[in-house]
């Protein structure tokens, strides 16, 4: 190759680059946009809503909460007592207890008085047998409460344990570690209710990070800013995702994913895709997408909800081999969806959802890490070669770093004309600090995670959840 | 000086491209400045602005009660109260403090009752609380008309009917359903009328809410349902049919009985449930004779019907059934064989069968 083709060559691959940050940008901008008028109206439509009626009454739709829980038995007792203490009249609590070691189990029979029933399970869903069995409190006050004891499947098999053994319409399915607020239910519910002209299939809560908060039985005591920089970052970049995001993907009806932390699915639709893969790490993605697409080739009309209102809360990793590790799974369980079901990608018989939110998410959340790495490479590359325009090279990563930063105030903007969750003096300082240093702080950690994440999908096959551990949440 | 000249020689002489990203980069850095010190400005508000509704709040949930335990027997407005009324009255017009008035008095509403709760209408009235709400429904925000709407129901206030009434038909589904909660919250059954010729679909949100409400007053004499029940409208209909199961309209088993064929299936799987709970043992022979006609979904609502309403002559027909590929068939067509035939319930339990089949058994027989 002579100089002028390679020339030819790095004036494509600049031109590429350049492309690829000015659409990604391009998409920030438009989302937030959405995200703000979608957040407006959310808030008009819910500042006369009277949810008193809902929550006392017997008429409302019965929910089931499906926990499981794996050696959870730190928190497993209090955790549960939040679960319990719900404003919402019809709903029942079902804790899979999904194969644990540790002594989980005697310590819910316990606290709780369970014991044993006789119970038949309608296997629509195949997952691993029940271990010692079914539980029910013989205490009066925990008559919502059943314990099932099953053999270890992973998190998607006792879900789906849960799908089968719920009698109600709809399942709201949660971590057992997180804090659901009282009325999480109620606002929860209300979308699947409201909707008249579609079917609503799912609904997504935003998640927020519990570390540092203060919670006494079961509630939501006291809001604070952790201490950990890394746990500080991760609070901006779940607001970024969930205020300005999801809820702009909401409005589109475009949301791919509910958090695995808190959702509430329509029963029926969810057994008859068949409930949650057992053998892929990112299911609560994946059940989304595999809903979606059976409604598209059902042709029925139907909808995804997002509430953004503060109602489950849960702990975020606070050192970065747990970070890493979390954002690993998160990035093989994107790939092993958007794999699975790349038939809809770019295909007009899905709609917008074939032809707008599966190509964002292959292009702008799979493809991003990869070519955010190429791009640093390239970068070293040209550095070595002397071919570094540094004018140009200075300019536009300044330009990116400082569009990051806005984009988190904005973010900010939202969380305060909002919710406002982080009252307290000088945290507002501190949350602003942060939009300069998570670009350094977190940023990185996260393109490492995704790295390995795609190498681990193709090279490491054996790897699977990885562990998570929990300090449990601060109660007092 | 000669570094900020040769900053300006070196942005002059730049191309094109960086001087739009410096350029681009400066004017973000600026939004971010000035965004930084609204945040501040924003935050400072909020926080004040929460400490002094905490205040007022404090201040007037005491003043309010002192007026409600100050009145008279007679219903007369005495000196103290008058004296409250004014100092609420220079309050009203200030939207934060008119907004914690109101929920206040709505919280002191839900507590009291008879007199008391007369007080705080008048109050409503008196302070020029009821003026700002109709004020807010010649608004042309419709979520500021149902704020308004709402809290007129709140308040009680059937004056206000007229002109709430003509938001029945508004084409915001939010403002038609407060309209609705106020004409029922008002008039109970008979401000059910709007169903007689509602077009639009009646959620499933609005029809708990407006069933919620008419649980809650003493007087439980319903209003004929048959025309809803024959509605076009499929949601009027679903909605008629919970009215049929709670107020248990026996009256009406003849017009459920027609629903049996209506288009729609989750209609006629209600029609059975209602049917159910109405002890509609007219239904049975006619559902029995097109069991295999129906839906999966109608056919389980009949065996739940058979259930409560079987009598040993249905049984050829449960044993029918026995084996039924569907689990919830099976498992109540077994139920119901044991309650009506015990000992050829326990037959089965030797005769050969599926492993699904015997699990079944096995769990029926021990409840």
């Amino acid at each position: 190759m002579d100089t002028s083709t390679v020339k030819i060559i790095l004036q494509i691959l600049h031109y590429l680059f350049f492309g690829y940050a000015f659409a990604a940008i391009t998409s920030y901008i438009i989302l937030s946009i959405i995200s703000g008028k979608e957040t407006i109206e959310y808030l008009k439509k819910n500042s006369f809503v009277n949810y008193k009626d809902i929550l006392s009454s017997t008429m409302s739709p019965s929910i089931t909460i499906i926990a499981p829980a794996y050696n959870e038995s730190l928190n497993v007792v209090e955790n549960v007592r939040s679960l319990l203490s719900n404003h919402y009249v019809n709903y029942n609590v079902i804790i899979i207890n999904d194969g644990s070691s540790d002594n989980s189990l005697e310590k819910l029979i316990e606290a709780y008085d369970l014991e044993k029933i006789d119970f038949i399970i309608n296997e629509k869903i195949k997952t691993q047998p029940l271990r010692t069995g079914v539980f029910k409190s013989k205490n009066p006050a925990f008559e919502k409460l059943m314990v099932v004891d099953k053999k270890n499947g992973g998190k998607a098999d006792a879900l789906n344990m849960g799908l089968n053994i719920s009698k109600s319409k709809y399942v709201a399915c949660i971590d057992v570690d997180c804090l659901l607020l009282e009325d999480a239910l109620q606002k929860m519910i209300k979308p699947f209710l409201e909707v008249t002209n579609a079917k609503v299939i799912a609904a997504g809560g935003v998640i927020r990070i519990a570390n540092s908060c203060i919670i006494r039985g079961g509630k939501l005591i006291d809001v604070n800013l952790p201490k950990k920089l890394l746990v500080q970052s991760q609070i901006l970049e779940y607001l970024r995702a969930f205020l300005l995001g999801r809820m702009a993907w909401s409005r589109l009806n475009g949301l791919l994913v509910i958090s695995g932390a808190f959702g509430i699915f329509d029963k029926e639709t969810a057994i008859a895709v068949g409930g949650y893969d057992t053998q892929t790490v990112g299911e609560d993605m994946e059940i989304v997408v595999r809903m979606r697409r059976y409604m598209e080739e059902k042709n029925e009309k139907y909808r995804v909800s997002y509430i953004p209102d503060p109602l489950c809360w849960t702990e975020a990793p606070d050192n970065y081999k747990i970070f890493v590790s979390q954002r690993n799974r998160w990035t093989r369980g994107t790939i092993e969806t958007l794999k699975k079901h790349r038939k809809i990608g770019f295909n007009r018989n899905y709609g917008s959802f074939g032809m707008l939110s599966y190509p964002y998410w292959f292009i702008f959340e799979r493809l991003a890490p990869i070519i955010e790495a190429v791009g640093i490479v390239y970068f070293v590359i040209l550095i070595i070669l002397k071919e570094v325009r540094w004018e140009y090279a200075l300019s536009f990563l300044l330009l990116a770093y400082i569009f990051s930063v806005l984009f988190s105030i904005i973010a900010l903007y939202s969380e305060e004309l909002t919710y406002h969750q982080y009252k307290k003096k000088g945290t507002g300082y501190k949350l602003v600090l942060l939009t300069a240093l998570e670009p350094f702080v977190l940023h990185p950690f996260i393109l490492y995670a995704a790295i390995k994440g795609n190498y681990d999908y193709y090279f490491n096959k054996k790897k699977k959840w990885g562990v998570m551990q929990r300090k449990g949440l601060t109660s007092v | 000086m000669a570094t900020y000249q040769y900053l300006i020689d070196y942005f002059n002489e730049s191309p094109l491209l960086i001087k739009l990203a410096w350029g681009v980069s400066s004017a973000l850095s600026v939004a971010i400045v000035i965004l930084t010190l609204y945040l501040k400005l924003i935050r400072a508000t909020l926080r004040k602005r929460d400490a002094e509704s905490a205040k007022f709040r404090k201040d007037y949930e005491a003043t309010l009660i002192e007026y409600l335990y100050s009145g008279s027997e007679n219903g007369t407005i005495n000196d103290l109260q008058l004296t409250i009324i004014e100092k609420l009255k220079a309050s009203v017009p200030i939207k934060s403090k008119r907004k914690i008035i109101i929920s206040i008095l709505y919280n002191l509403m839900n507590e009291v009752s008879g007199e008391m709760s007369d007080s705080i209408q008048t109050l409503y009235y008196k302070t020029g609380l009821y003026d700002y709400a109709l004020a807010r429904l010649k608004n042309k925000n419709w979520y500021i008309i149902a704020k308004g709407i709402g809290e007129l129901t709140r308040f009680k206030i059937e004056e206000a009917h007229d002109l709430v009434e003509p938001f029945i038909m508004h084409p915001r589904h939010e403002v038609r359903k407060e309209t609705q909660l106020y004409m029922v919250n008002m008039f109970r059954f008979k401000g059910l009328t709007f169903l007689d010729d509602l077009k639009a679909p009646l959620s499933e949100w609005a029809q708990v809410q407006l069933l919620e409400t008419l649980q809650k007053f003493d007087d439980q004499q319903i209003c004929d349902i048959k025309p809803w029940l024959k509605s076009k409208n499929e949601t009027v209909v679903l909605f008629a049919l919970k009215l049929a199961k709670i107020y248990n309209q026996f009256e009406v088993k003849d017009t459920l009985i027609e629903l049996l064929s209506h288009p729609i299936k989750e209609v006629r799987v209600s029609v059975i449930e209602a049917l159910t709970s109405l002890y509609g043992i007219e239904a049975k022979e006619m559902l029995k004779a097109n069991f295999n006609e129906l839906s999966l979904e109608e056919q389980i609502s009949f065996f739940g019907l058979l259930e409560k309403l079987v009598v040993p002559s249905d049984e050829p027909f449960i044993e029918k059934h026995l084996f039924h590929k569907n689990f919830e068939i099976q498992l109540l067509a077994l139920k119901i064989l044991k309650s009506i035939n015990l000992d050829k319930f326990m037959g089965l339990s030797k005769s050969p069968k599926s492993k699904g089949s015997k699990r079944i058994i096995k769990f029926v027989n021990n409840i």
